[in-house]
């Protein structure tokens, strides 16, 4: 009947099209997909990652689950699963499928406390425990967030010790300059050791033949003036002499 | 297949880490979008072995874990269904017994 009803509305066209397939139907709660570093062979078309959920599959009546009543809804609209629960009720007690005996009367004291404690207390309790996983999740996230900075902190320690390493580089560049530059130097003054010790025998030696020659030269010129000495006669040395007087009337005569 | 492996379609490199409520074999049509007349066909398919039907069994209740039991904002249904489940599964081993008490004998 209630399906006529939907007829009616217009509503059935689209639906009695989805009715037989019940993947088609809105869903209604779906686990998340969590995106991490992979192998290359992963398939994650497939077989994605998938989260904790956050939160439960959807119930009504505090534990049927949603999706049997969507599972009625597109054949028998909104109060189709409730109808057949009561009819299924119904029809299981009046056949005594379900025998009403003492034990029933507990199941219904059992159920009706359990639904009032769950309306009376049950928002209070959920607050309790969502301000619980309130506090667990950022416990999570500091702890995560306290990682990450501390590994941000170490990345940039390790910058730091790099730029003083290239410091080093540096210090240790100036170091062989200053080294090379006393080389340089000592070669220098080696060098110009070696130049004036070099000088200083060129020296001696240009020293030596030198006084060599003169002494050669002195004895040369004494030999030869004493050889000349020695030649001259008393003759000569008289006609010399007269020859100077000579000479100097002469001069004498003219001045 | 020694007991407690995972199964053999289960390769940790394409699939990543195991989700013990997922079928990793090749899919079939799912059992809500067959028609009537391909239902026999369906279940003639089925691996009925004993591993089979115990892994079947896991992945249910370990789907039912997960959606209902485990995610952060849990609510009290999943207790509810299993006082239920339990309550219908006594019910029917003891209505042998139950049965005695009916007061009608026409219906």
């Amino acid at each position: 009947m209630l399906s006529r009803v939907a007829l009616a509305r217009k509503l059935a066209p689209a639906t009695l099209a989805n009715a037989r397939c019940s993947s088609t139907q809105p869903v209604l709660w779906k686990r998340e997909v969590l995106e991490v570093k992979e192998h290359p062979d992963r398939d994650l078309v497939n077989f994605p990652r998938l989260k904790q959920p956050e939160l439960p599959g959807p119930v009504r009546m505090g534990f049927i689950p949603e999706e049997w009543f969507q599972f009625f809804y597109p054949k028998t609209g909104l109060l189709g699963p409730y109808v057949f629960g009561a009819g299924l009720i119904t029809t299981v007690l009046s056949k005594e499928i379900m025998v009403v005996e003492e034990e029933f009367l507990f199941g219904i004291c059992f159920f009706t406390m359990i639904a009032a404690v769950h309306k009376m207390y049950g928002k209070d309790v959920a607050a309790i425990l969502d301000k619980e996983v309130d506090k667990e999740l950022e416990e999570n996230r500091r702890f995560v967030h306290e990682n990450e900075k501390s590994i941000e902190e170490a990345i940039q320690g390790e910058l730091l010790a790099q730029k003083q390493t290239a410091a080093q580089d540096m210090i240790i560049e100036s170091k062989k300059e200053n080294i090379a530059l006393q080389l340089e130097a000592e070669y220098r003054r080696r060098n110009l050791k070696v130049f004036q010790e070099v000088k200083k025998k060129l020296d001696y030696h240009l020293e030596v033949v030198n006084i060599e020659r003169r002494l050669q030269q002195q004895h040369m010129v004494d030999w030869i003036v004493s050889n000349v000495l020695k030649s001259l006669s008393p003759q000569q040395e008289k006609e010399a002499f007269n020859q100077c007087i000579v000479d100097l009337k002469s001069l004498a005569s003219r001045a | 297949m020694g007991f407690g492996d995972y199964p053999l379609e289960y390769n940790r490199n394409v699939h990543g880490p195991y989700d013990p409520s997922r079928y990793y074999g090749k899919p079939d049509t799912k059992f809500s979008d067959l028609k009537l007349s391909e239902i026999p066909a369906w279940i003639g398919r089925r691996n009925k072995s004993p591993q089979a039907a115990a892994s079947m069994i896991s992945r249910a209740y370990w789907r039912w874990q997960i959606k209902y039991l485990l995610p952060r904002r849990a609510t009290p249904a999943p207790y509810y269904q299993f006082i239920v489940g339990s309550m219908l599964l006594f019910y029917y081993i003891n209505h042998h017994r139950l049965a005695e008490h009916t007061r009608y004998k026409y219906h």
